[in-house]
């Protein structure tokens, strides 16, 4: 990783601009001129607040739009475009790999006014622009008998933007998919600001999108597909003395037949950060905890399956505990999804992984990285949706008293276990700028050429999103 | 977050905000909390933004008249706070920022006139009545006026009691089960002098013992959340002289907001002599309905008198109370223990009413815009009567209510209970 990088990923305080306030460039003054004050942002006070996501914070925009249509979001590209600046999308900022920091100063077009919900129950679907809050899809649908399965932990919060532009996934993800599925349709805007209308036939060009952390265009709308609610759901957890029973009973229970709705898993370190949050009456003890959801149409069956699940936690060690009612149940979800930002009371600073293993490969991969975290200086945990083998090893650091080399030496190591394995890099928080770097490890040189053709062309001039998923060539000059 | 803030030279409020900065991970999951930031959907307007500004601003690299704007916008509801998992202590961190920065602030002759009355009516009840009086003459006229006169007026409520002083001694009916000092609260007394007296009958008819000690004050809150640090520290310090907290079981305030102000001495004086006399002090106070809610769980609350017919409460969770305070169980399980009484939630019930102390003064349009949102949001729930337990809330539910056409009363959570036992409910 080049210093520079390491400075941003570490130090807050980088690349800290020199003048302060006005509408000072040429840039912030022609967004004005096209969209009007109340869209555009230019002052140093509110250009500083773009340049973070929940991971990393990168160089100062130029200016920043608030786009409240597709057509602010075009008249915002041009602009960009003349001015020769790097564009970079940005939703809820909860992105994990640094993906909505920008690397460069250039222009932020935030989604967050982009509102527009619209469901249409008879075709079970939702009509959302970028910055619908993913929770909101949901509330939205829950009226006329629907829901949208897609769940990151982050889903108060997240916008429907970042999530396709992530695929992100959620507990539910092991039986209903990652946010990527439920697209029907997408609206885009390209790097010259043209706007496209993407369905899922011919070249699944939507499909490229998705997962794309706005590197090969804006994503300005999305036709979502919604489903009915399972009738019944029933929670479990289970505790365990070692970290890899855990993950045997799951490829225990998913042999056995079991397809439950979630499956998620977090250690000892998880566990008690969220207990000192919450105070649920989590095991503090348990060196790993694991959660499940299974759900259906038909009570039997969901309580059968449950039944396999239970079976094979205590087949692997595990002390089972039913939830008892669905409040019970929703505590528990509310302790997984707490998580991730629970473990900012440990340490100020994480590297956050994400990589993702086959589910036979589970238990030897989470006991190895648990051993590589034992054999280093840092914290060390793991949680993660264990049912499609997605972990996310987090290191945990203090940048003011701890190395950043050797946290990036470990998550370097993390990563190559997992490919060592037959995973790879980002089951859900994509590649953005922090797992850059890993990439050449992951995917071979044609591959890598075949990613850099599409880039280029659906961007030529590397005006978007510069410096994510892609590592830098040396023949290229700007991306 | 990372942060090179100057922590040796800013003293004990400097500690406090440099571990609020420290611990926030920019998660973002503060976002949908927090009000400002469901009205202007701006990164500025949001909790993890000023933490951001405030973090720019101490460390030297934005100047403070700039980040300004966005922070006056923020309530201080805390409802970031609770929906921050990393426990980032975001209300201690604008509370002492507001402290830090006053002093440096440029405001115009208008502006500082305007905090001057504010902070000196407010923390004087007979002061308060009259220029109360006052604005009463004028709230015909408000449609005419401009909105940095409008916003006061519609703080106030549709008429102006009488004051009602309290008695030094309440002495508990019954057998004596407690005694507990009372913070009398100031712009309250003038506005709702009903609170005051259905605390004291309240308390009394459980066997409690209440006591108004000579020399208590303003609890200091709205001086300290405007960053009138001085003012407040004297306002702190009196209070503590007044209040002896071994001689009594609890120290009780019925206004959420000054019940959050009197738990955060500590915070106040950290680093400073008086530390230890504010901790003693704040590990007394309890909001009325804590208190009474912890008879009731010990099965020793007097019975309620039935509702003479099924009522329904729209229960409103005060951002002092809830967030602030952590108390949302309590005041709702009185309520309950009122046989035939129902409590309905209010959708969007997190959400500030907008009222935040002096922000109908400050941000009029703001405010406004909150207060007619959780009228809406109230009113959708068809309740036979609204309750909460602040004053301020009250004032801005009841004008923002009425605004929208509609006769529901709006009580106190002790004034119902007060009711059921008087059997008039
Ligand atoms: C506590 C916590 C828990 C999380 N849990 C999960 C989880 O369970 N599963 C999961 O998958 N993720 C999770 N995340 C990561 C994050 O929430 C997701 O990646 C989410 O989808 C990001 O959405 P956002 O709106 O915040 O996007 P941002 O962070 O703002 O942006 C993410 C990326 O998308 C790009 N982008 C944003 N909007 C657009 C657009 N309209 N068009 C094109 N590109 C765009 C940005 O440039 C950036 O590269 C978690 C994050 C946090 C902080
Ligand atoms: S939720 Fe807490 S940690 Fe996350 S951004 Fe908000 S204040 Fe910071
Ligand atoms: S205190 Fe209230 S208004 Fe202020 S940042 Fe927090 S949630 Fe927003």
């Amino acid at each position: 990783m080049s210093t520079e990088k390491l400075a941003l990923t570490t130090n807050s305080s980088a690349r800290k601009p020199a003048s302060a306030g006005g509408a000072s460039n040429a840039l912030a003054a022609d967004l004005t001129r096209a969209l009007g004050p109340r869209k555009v942002l230019s002052n140093l006070s509110e250009r500083l607040n773009y340049r973070y996501d929940a991971i990393q914070f990168g160089a100062t925009p130029l200016a920043v739009v608030l786009p409240e249509s597709t057509e602010d979001v075009v008249a915002a590209v041009r602009a960009s475009r003349a001015a020769g600046v790097p564009i970079v999308g940005r939703g809820a900022a909860s992105g994990l790999s640094g993906g909505a920091a920008p690397l460069e100063p250039g222009l932020v077009i935030s989604f967050t006014r982009m509102t527009r919900l619209t469901i249409h129950p008879e075709r079970r679907e939702a009509t959302a622009q970028a910055g619908v809050v993913t929770l909101a899809v949901t509330e939205a649908a829950k009226p006329h008998g629907l829901i949208y399965p897609p769940d990151p932990a982050s889903f108060r919060t997240s916008t429907i933007g970042g999530n396709l532009a992530e695929n992100a996934g959620g507990p539910m993800c092991f039986k209903y998919g990652v946010s990527g599925d439920y697209v029907r349709a997408l609206e885009f805007v390209d790097a010259d600001g043209e706007v496209h209308r993407l369905t899922r036939d011919v070249f699944d060009l939507a499909g490229l999108l998705i997962g794309s952390e706005g590197t090969l265009g804006l994503i300005t709308e999305a036709t979502l597909r919604l489903i009915p609610p399972p009738k019944f759901t029933r929670t479990l957890m289970a505790h365990f003395p070692e970290v890899g029973a855990c993950a045997e009973a799951v490829s225990r229970a998913i042999a056995a037949g079991a397809v439950p709705s979630k499956l998620e898993f977090m250690d000892r370190a998880c566990t008690n950060a969220v207990e000192d949050y919450l105070h649920l009456g989590l095991p503090r003890d348990a060196e790993a905890v694991l959660l499940v959801d299974t759900d259906g149409e038909d009570l039997d069956t969901v309580q059968d399956e449950l039944r396999l699940v239970e079976d094979a936690c205590v087949a692997s060690g595990g002390t089972v505990r039913r939830a008892a009612t669905d409040d019970e149940g929703a505590q528990l979800w509310r302790a997984r999804r707490s998580v991730s930002p629970a473990l900012g009371r440990i340490r100020p600073q994480r590297m956050n992984e994400d990589i993702v293993v086959p589910r036979s490969a589970l238990p030897d991969v989470v006991r190895e990285i648990r051993a590589l975290g034992d054999a280093s200086p840092f914290r060390l945990v793991q949680f993660g949706h264990i049912g499609d083998g997605n972990l996310h090893p987090n290191i945990l650091f203090d940048p003011r008293t701890e190395d950043a080399h050797a946290v990036h030496d470990l998550a370097h190591r993390i990563a190559l276990v997992a490919i060592r394995h037959g995973g790879v890099l980002s089951g859900e928080h994509g590649i953005g700028s922090m797992k850059r770097d890993f990439m050449t490890d992951a995917v071979d040189p044609a591959t890598m050429q075949a990613l850099r053709g599409v880039k280029r062309a659906l961007d030529p001039s590397g005006a978007l999103n510069p410096g994510k998923i892609l590592p830098a060539e040396e023949v290229m000059v700007d991306g | 977050m990372n942060n090179d803030i100057p922590v040796q030279a800013l003293g004990g409020q400097g500690e406090v905000m440099a571990h609020a900065v420290d611990a926030c991970v920019h998660c973002g999951f503060c976002l949908p909390a927090c009000p400002t930031y469901a009205l202007l959907g701006d990164e500025m307007d949001s909790p993890r933004g000023r933490i951001v500004l405030m973090k720019e601003v101490l460390e030297g690299g934005l100047p403070l008249a700039d980040a300004a704007p966005h922070l006056d916008r923020c309530l201080g509801c805390q409802a970031c706070v609770t929906a921050c998992p990393s426990g980032v202590p975001y209300g201690e961190l604008i509370t002492a920022f507001r402290g830090w920065s006053e002093p440096q602030r440029q405001r115009s002759a208008f502006a500082r006139s305007k905090r001057w009355a504010i902070l000196k009516a407010l923390p004087a009840p007979k002061l308060f009545s009259v220029a109360a009086r006052v604005g009463q003459f004028a709230k015909p006229l408000a449609p005419v006026l401009p909105a940095a006169l409008r916003g006061p007026l519609d703080l106030l409520p549709e008429s102006v009691p009488a004051m009602q002083p309290s008695a030094k001694v309440t002495p508990a009916r019954g057998v004596q089960r407690g005694r507990v000092a009372f913070l009398v609260g100031c712009a309250q007394q003038a506005l709702a002098p009903n609170f005051n007296a259905a605390t004291l009958r309240v308390l009394a008819r459980n066997g409690i013992e209440v006591v108004i000690p000579d020399g208590q004050g303003c609890c200091g809150a709205a001086a300290l959340h405007t960053g009138a640090r001085d003012e407040a520290l004297k306002l702190v310090r009196a209070n503590l002289d007044a209040f002896n907290p071994d001689d009594f079981d609890a120290i009780l305030s019925n206004a959420a907001g000054c019940g959050a102000g009197l738990k955060e001495y500590p915070m106040v004086l950290h680093g400073e002599p008086d530390e230890t006399r504010a901790k003693a002090f704040a590990a007394k106070v309890m909001d009325i309905s804590e208190y009474l809610n912890t008879l009731l769980q010990n099965g020793e609350l007097e019975p309620p008198v039935p509702a003479s017919r099924p009522l329904t409460v729209a229960y409103h969770d005060a951002c002092h109370l809830a967030h602030a305070q952590g108390v949302r169980a309590a005041p709702r399980a009185l309520l309950r223990a009122i046989p035939g009484v129902s409590v309905l939630e209010v959708p969007e019930g997190d959400l500030c009413c907008g009222s935040a102390g002096t922000y109908n003064l400050e941000q009029p349009e703001l405010a406004g815009q909150l207060g007619a949102r959780k009228a809406k949001n109230i009113l959708s729930t068809t309740a036979d009567l609204i309750a909460s337990g602040n004053i301020g809330c009250h004032t801005q539910i009841q004008s923002h209510v009425r605004r929208q056409g509609s006769p529901t009363p709006v009580l106190h959570t002790i004034e119902i209970l007060d009711r059921a036992y008087r059997g008039e409910l």
